[in-house]
Order: structure tokens, then sequence, then C-alpha cells
């Protein structure tokens, strides 16, 4: 502790001395002043609570006891009398005592002490009011017996109200031991009614711990009566490895928990162990708790819950269309049901992404050893499950960025020894979810990226302005720029043609996002959120006269109402929004539409290779969670639709990819430019 | 970008030395004495964390939480408070009014940084 | 039309322009009045676009822009014949668009005349055949062939009918 603070506290105190000493003299005048008396009782609490944390023991406790006697006289729960005061004034004077020896080192302040103590806790005493001693926390005695726990979290909807973040106290329990959170949706209503701030998830965790029940439950302190907990104790010893693969925790339902008793259950009938070798033959193994459904029926099913879904769909606009109170209950009704069952289809098709696993094991060994680098390859939470054909376009990115990792990242082992780093670098492959996306993250602890290296080399390239200030976020930005070679900046190392902006590019076919945080001499992480699915998607419904187009609510950047003949007037498809030139398309032109041409259009900027573009569109009607239908073979060719939607009333809106969509818009206007040109 | 806590105490040994912790663990803290203060602290800055102390003049600890709660842009940002254990009471009261958590003073910095770690990461 | 639908020999005929054709029935999953068609934008211009088959999406055709005939507007008697053709070994369902539906007929094998070389619009590989009823001649479509290749009639001939 630095003398300034002391010193600060010290002159605290003698203020508040004083303070509380013209307050007695004037509660002396007149004992039922309430002013006086609350403002004893703050001082002599703001007293307590320093002189405690500067180890002023011997002021806290005096004033602990004194500031109870103040709180019931403030409280109306006994009265003001000379005794009180006169003591107060005592203990007064012996604070100031205190102040110049704390300890108690003097025999004289010591007596003075320990009888003034007594005189105060006999007042306290001569009154009923007793306040509790100190809680003495049990020391916990661990014994190194681990216990599995099932802990069921369901927070309260409104708990986001008070700041709580709901993953930390997973996080929390999940550091107590080894775990495992299954996360379960609860009540979760139309989208349109989803509320930012309220809670509709909750928890189901199995942790195996040391620890014990009362650490557990201090995880909980400050959200005890914002949540439902229950803390039960499921068996001794660690039993997640008997339950963690277990099919039915592999194919769980996220819409509803599985309960302590189902948890107990899996627990007990555990499928047998299973070496490494023999995981991918026990795909076939038959369960008695699952059975094997064929993906074409699947297909089938997803069908007629998409049908269900549109159908549903138009009920509840014909309710809302119609003013009946039961037709509206009986559509509420069905739209949930919907909606469970709508959820319970698509995580049937969901894959876990230990399945694509073993060839990046592969490829770090094989590229650790060909480029002499020692490394430690993890992945945790394999288990999280994603639609397939997201897994399957998921591969490349992914294998590009380790690459990346243990090529540029992670340095060899002399000169991680140089920097007093462990010569064997880390890279950790994890994967969980977050909210209806999943999130995968590749972390390594090797050098960062350097940014000021990165800023240099994008100005020798032209891709930024000299004077331009940017963000540490913008500067790492700048990697996914085409056209930036991120290798031979990073580390002097060559590079191998593919760039980041092919990886973002990849990660965006799959309506994902990537980001980058690095820190110099730490490492980086790649932090890549996708969607669960590709067959549902939160879109942005807009309209080009009668036509419904849907654009990815992940691409839409900003929404700007702006005259369609300023649009249809300017040359050089560039419009000024925000003091910033943008280049925009005029759809209409581009789609041949010419139907109810509006006054007003609507730009809506998206980002393409990390610039912003603006799209027209006539009208924008709303958010629309779509069910994505293929356009089918016949329109292969026109892939800048990556899909169609029915709607609630039963017309088919077209799923735009507005990257696909821009890249080719581009290509035409410059082989135009071209044809021009030469003609 | 480091993470910024606003510290509201109206005693100053408390507040400089919460601060200093924090600053010391890479926080960067704001301080004010009372709610007054702290609400004039706020103007739309960033704020990651509020922890403040409930005995105050002015705008106590209490009715500076409901302050905060009311401003949409930080309806959801987590603050602790700073009682006593003989405050047992408080501690709901402050919870009903949309406090995240307390931390029980008196205390040593490393509860204070370890209890500021369950409400921000 | 179910029972029907198991016999071979069964055709459904239909009017493009003052054309006619027939489809085998094996073919044809069932009859659609026009429904809002959604044209998918830069699509070719013989698709007119996608419609809701019951919450799925299916693409249908403009057969007259196909076949090379000039564009008319929909009449009441257009409509949209759904058909379940074989394309790379994968069955595909799509819409057909036609000006009218004339009726479900038996034809016997015998009946079915082959196709001249000349003096048809048509690649004679997308006619299976002609069978003569009522001194018109119908055309027996190869269905799987017609909607899945790029250019089903002659291109000297189109050129002269769009003049």
């Amino acid at each position: 502790m630095t003398e300034k603070l002391l010193d600060i506290f010290l002159g605290e105190a003698q203020e508040l001395i004083v303070e509380i000493e013209k307050a007695v003299l004037l509660l002396e005048q007149n004992q039922q002043d309430e002013h006086g008396i609350s403002a004893i009782f703050r001082a002599m609490h703001t007293l307590k609570g320093s002189s405690g944390m500067f180890g002023f023991e011997a002021v806290s406790g005096i004033t602990h006891h004194l500031e109870s006697i103040y709180q019931d006289i403030r409280d109306g729960a006994r009265a003001m009398d000379a005794n009180v005061l006169a003591i107060t004034l005592k203990t007064l004077d012996h604070l100031r005592n205190l102040m110049q020896d704390p300890h108690l080192g003097d025999a004289g302040v010591r007596a003075n002490h320990e009888q003034l103590l007594t005189a105060i806790l006999s007042l306290e005493d001569a009154h009923t009011s007793h306040h509790t001693a100190n809680n003495t926390a049990p020391a916990s005695a661990n014994t190194a017996q681990q216990r599995s726990y099932y802990i069921y979290i369901l927070p309260h909807p409104a708990i986001l109200r008070n700041g709580t973040n709901i993953l930390y106290l997973v996080d929390d329990l999940l550091a107590l031991g080894e775990g495992t959170a299954l996360p379960f949706f609860h009540q979760i209503p139309e989208l349109a009614a989803i509320a930012p701030d309220t809670s509709y998830m909750g928890f189901e965790v199995v942790l195996a711990t040391t620890k014990k029940e009362e650490d557990i439950q201090e995880v909980f302190m400050f959200v005890e009566s914002d949540c439902d907990i229950t803390i039960k104790s499921l068996a001794d010893g660690n039993i997640l490895s008997a339950i963690g693969k277990h099919e039915q925790i592999q194919n769980r339902d996220v819409a509803a928990a599985l309960g302590y008793e189902g948890i107990k259950a899996l627990a007990a009938h555990p499928k047998k162990k299973i070496s490494k070798a023999d995981k991918a033959r026990s795909a076939g193994i038959n369960n008695a708790a699952s059975i094997r459904v064929s993906s074409e029926r699947l297909d089938d099913l997803m069908n007629l819950v998409s049908e269900l879904v549109t159908t549903q769909a138009r009920l509840s606009l014909f309710s809302g269309e119609n003013d009946s109170t039961e037709l509206s209950n009986i559509s509420e009704n069905i739209e949930k049901i919907t909606r469970r069952l709508r959820d319970n289809a698509f995580t049937m098709s969901l894959v876990p992404l230990e399945s694509i696993v073993v060839r990046f094991q592969r490829l770090v060994s094989d590229l650790s050893k060909e480029l002499h680098k020692d490394i430690e390859f993890t992945a945790v939470g394999m288990d999280t499950k994603i639609d397939k054909s997201i897994i399957e376009k998921l591969t490349d990115p992914l294998l590009h960025i380790l690459r990346n990792s243990i090529d540029h990242g992670i340095e060899n082992p002399e000169e991680r020894k140089r920097r007093n780093k462990s010569p064997k670098g880390k890279l950790q492959l994890r994967s969980y979810y977050s909210g209806g996306n999943v999130i995968i993250e590749i972390a390594d602890d090797g050098a960062g990226i350097d940014l000021t290296k990165v800023k240099e080399k994008a100005i020798a390239k032209g891709l930024i302005d000299g004077h331009a200030a940017l963000s540490e976020k913008e500067l790492t930005d700048l990697i996914f720029l085409p056209g930036f070679s991120t290798a031979s900046v990073i580390t002097g190392v060559s590079g191998r043609g593919v760039g980041m902006d092919v990886v973002r590019r990849n990660v965006s076919d799959i309506r994902g996002e990537i980001d980058i945080a690095t820190r110099a001499g730490e490492g980086t992480t790649f932090i890549i959120k996708l969607p669960l699915t590709l067959s549902i998607l939160d879109g942005l419904l807009v309209k080009i006269g009668d036509t419904d187009f849907i654009l990815p609510l992940t691409s839409v950047a900003k929404c700007y109402e702006v005259k369609t003949a300023a649009l249809e007037s300017s040359f050089n498809q560039l419009i000024q929004l925000d003091e910033k030139r943008l280049p925009f398309f005029f759809l209409r032109n581009d789609f041949a539409i010419t139907d109810h041409k509006p006054e007003l259009s609507q730009v809506i900027l998206v980002s393409y290779d990390g610039q912003q573009v603006g799209l027209v569109f006539d009208r924008i009607e709303g958010e629309y969670q779509a069910v994505l239908k293929p356009l089918g073979e016949f329109y292969q060719r026109q892939n800048e639709f990556s899909g169609a939607t029915i709607l609630g009333n039963g017309n088919v809106a077209l799923v735009l990819d507005p990257n696909k969509l821009i890249g080719k818009l581009i290509d035409h206007y410059k082989n135009q430019q071209r044809y021009e040109y030469a003609g | 970008m480091s993470k910024t806590i606003v510290v509201i105490d109206d005693s100053e040994s408390i507040r400089e030395l919460v601060g200093l912790t924090l600053e010391s663990a890479g926080y960067s803290v704001e301080k004010g004495i009372d709610g007054k203060d702290a609400l004039r602290l706020f103007d739309n800055r960033e704020v990651n964390l509020v922890i403040t102390d409930l005995n105050m003049p002015h705008i106590d600890g209490i009715a500076l939480i409901r302050e905060i709660r009311k401003m949409e842009a930080y309806s959801m940002v987590p603050i602790l408070v700073l009682t006593t254990e003989s405050q047992a009471a408080k501690k709901e009261e402050a919870k009903a009014a949309g406090a995240t958590g307390w931390i029980v003073k008196p205390f040593v910095a490393e509860k204070l940084l370890a209890v500021v770690q369950k409400v921000i990461r | 039309m179910s029972t029907q639908a198991e016999t071979l020999n069964s055709f459904l005929s239909f009017r493009l322009d003052d054309e006619l054709f027939a489809a085998n029935v094996g073919k044809v999953l069932e009859i659609l009045e026009i429904p809002k068609i959604t044209k998918v934008p830069r699509s070719p211009e013989y698709m007119r676009g996608v419609v809701n088959l019951r919450g799925n999406v299916l693409p249908v055709i403009d057969t007259r822009t196909k076949f090379g005939l000039p564009p008319t507007s929909d009449t009441v008697n257009s409509c949209i014949l759904v058909l379940s053709i074989a394309s790379a070994g994968k069955n595909i369902t799509l819409g057909a668009v036609v000006d009218a539906v004339q009726e479900v007929m038996e034809i016997d094998n015998s009946a079915i005349q082959a196709v001249p070389s000349m003096g048809t619009r048509y690649k004679s590989e997308f006619i299976d055949g002609m069978v003569k009823l009522n001194d018109q001649f119908i055309m027996l479509l190869n269905l799987d062939l017609v909607f899945t290749s790029e250019e089903v009639f002659v291109l000297e001939e189109a050129a002269g009918s769009k003049n």
C-alpha cells in the first residue's frame, strides 16, 4: 500500500471523526435530530469500511458496534440517550489515539480500548436487537474425492436487466472442475417478441469436481434470487466420460432440459467404453436410446415441417386480420408448437464437429514437422453440432487458418525460448454455442499479428491512405482485404497464395462472420461465428415492384432513404452517404423490373470485400425469419439467389446472396465497359 | 481496449484504493464521489462495470442503481455494490433495484478482483 | 387419374398456340391454375419463375418460349402441368405453362407413327412419335429431354418465327 493512500485514509478518518463530533454536540442539544443521527451512522459506517480495508482492525471493530447502535436508533429500534452520546464522545477520543497506534501497542491504549468495547457491547446487549457476528465460512478441507453433480440453472427472464451474464455463471461452474454445460431454451417467444434484455435460456451442467457443494453454491451468490437453481449429487467420481459421448446428449433437443433423472439415467446406462480408434466405427453401433433414420426420410420430415411453418404463417396472418380472441389463441398455440417442432426437426440434421477434427490433427502434425515447430494441438467442444452442409464448407477455411497459425503464428522453439515462452506452442480449436450461433475459435499462443507492419504493408499496397487513423480493429481487418498477402507482412515467411480474403468469403458463403483478436507476442485467435443451420435465415424482407426479396441480416450494415430520381441520374454509380461516396447498384435496372417505380428508394449498405456497397430496393418490409428452399437445378446459374422462401401470404420471396450478386454485377459492368470502349 | 469501471464512493480512501487496485489489474477507472457525480460521469461513454457504495449523500447507492437502470444504454451494465456484513438487508434492496452483485467490506485486492471477474470478462 | 397413371399408354394432350402435344400421364403429377409467379431476375427468358406449391418452391417454365413460339399473355385456359422428369439420374419436379389442357387419352402403340426427319420445327430427339387424331397430328414429347436441354427448337425456324 502506498504512503499516499495511507495519508488519504488518515486525513479522511480525521475528518470523519470531526464530523461525528460535531453531530454529537448538536445531538446533545436535541436528541431527536434525525440529520445528526444519520450523519453519525453514515460517517461511522464509512470509517468502519475504510479502516477495515487499511488494516486498522481495532478501529473497524469498535466502529462496527457503535454503528449498529446508531443504525437501531436511526431505524427507530431504540431511543437515543445521553449514555450513548457520552460513549460516542469517549470513543472519538480513543479513535484519535488509535489512528496513531492502530495495533494497540501502547498498554494504555489497549486498556482503554477494551474498556470502551465492553461498555459499547453492554449498551448493545442491554438492547434486544443483536447483530450477528461475521460469518465464519467453514474452511473447506478438501478431500480430493471427486463427485459428479447435476446443476440446473433456469435464470428468470429479467435476469439480464441487472447486468448478469449467464454464461459467466456457467464458466465459473466449469472452472470448479471438469464438466459439460447443456443449454436449453425456455419459453422462447415469437421472433418479433424476443426482447434483447430477456433471458430465454437455461443450462444443465454436469460437473465433476473435488469441491464441495457450498463452493458450487457460491458461484450463484449474486443470482440466488434471480434463478431457479438445483444442485444435486449424481454419483461418486467422474461420470462425464460415461455420459459425455452419450447419444442422448449428442442428439439432444435444445428445446427442453433433460432433467436430473434424465442425466442420471444416462449415467446409469453408459455406452461401453470405446477407444479412439473405435470411435469412427461406433457411428454404426445401434443404441437402444436412438434409432437410425435415412437422410431422405429426414429431408421429408423437414419439408413437411417447412410446409407447416408456411401454413402456420398464413394462419397467423389470417388471425391477425380477423378479430377473434379464440382464433388468435389457437393460432398462437399452433405457432409455439410449430416452432418447437421445427427446432426439433432441425436439430436432427445437425452433426458434431468431431467428424472433421481428424483431418485437422493430421494437418497439424504434418505441418509442424515440415516447418520444424513443436506444437500441442487440442480440440475442445467438438461435440458442438452444426448443419452438415455447413461443416462441409467449413473445412477449407479452417484448414487455411490452422495452416496460417502454424506457419506464421507460432514461433519456432528457439525463438519461443528467447521470448521466455515454453518451446512447445499451443494451438487450440474450440467450439461452443452462443445464442443461436455456433462459435469456432482457433487460438495460438504465437507471435501475434504485428499491426504496425500490417499498416505499413497496407499503405505500400495502396490499400489505405497513409494518413488514415485506424483503430486496432480496423487494422486487423485489413488482413481480410483482397490483395493483402498476410504472410510476408507478419513474419517474413513466404506466403502461400491464398489470402485471408478467400477465407472470409468462404465463411460468409455459409453466412458466418470472422473476427481476429491478436496480441503482439501473446498470440492470435480467429473467431468464426456461424448459424446453427443454413435452412433458417434471419433476413430483411424487401421489395422491388411486385417482387419480394430477402436479404440476410448478417450482411446488412445500414439503410438510407434516397430519391429514386437522384439514383437514376447518377452517371458514375456513386452516391454520397454520410460524407462517403459509395458505389451502388440500382437493382431495378439489373433485375429488369419495371412496375410500380417509387419516388423514394431504399439504399441498403452491405459489405463486399471489406468495402460498403449500396443495393437499391423500393421498400423495406421488415425482418423475416425465412425457411430456405432451394431454387433447384433450373436456376443453378442464378447463384446470386441462394434460395427462396414462402411468405405468410403464400408468395415466393427470393433470397439474395449479396456477395455473389455484387461480384456478378461488377463483372457484368466491367465487361460492358470493355465492350463500350472497344466499340 | 481495456474495460472501463466507474467507482463511486464518498470515501476518498476507498475510492482511491479500489481505483488503484483495478488500475493495476489493467482496467481504466473513473471515480465519482456520489450518485450525482456518477450520473455526470456516465454521459454516454462506454461503461463496462459500476462499483458503488450504498451510503452516500445526495443520490444514494440504491437510487443511483435505479437511475442507471432507467438509461437504455446502461440497462444491462453490471453493477456491484460495496456493502458490509451488517447490511444483509441492503444487499437484497440493492438487488431488487437492479444490482448485479456485491463486495463485502473490508476486502483485499484479490477478493475485489475476483468479484469483478465474476461479472465482467 | 391415379389408376390411369399406371398405364403406360395414357397420354395427356395439351395445346400450345395451335399445335397439339401429349405427355405420358406417368410424368404428370397434377395440373394447377396459374398462381402468382415470382420471376427470378437474370434468368433465361423461358424460365417464368417460381411458384409456391404447397410450401415448396416449384420452378416454372414458359413452354411457349421454350418451344420458340411467340409469347402471349395467359388466358383462363392457361395452366401449369406439374411434371416429374428424370435428369442425370435424379427426379426433378417442374411446372410447365401450357395454353390449354385437352384430354387424357389411350393411345395404342400401333397408332404411333415415327417422326419425319423433315417438316417439324423441333429437334427430332425430343419427339418420341406422332399420332393423328381428327386430322391433326399430336406430338408425343420426350419430357425428360425437352425440359433439360438448352435448345429445343431448330434455330433457323425460331429466328424466322420471331421476326
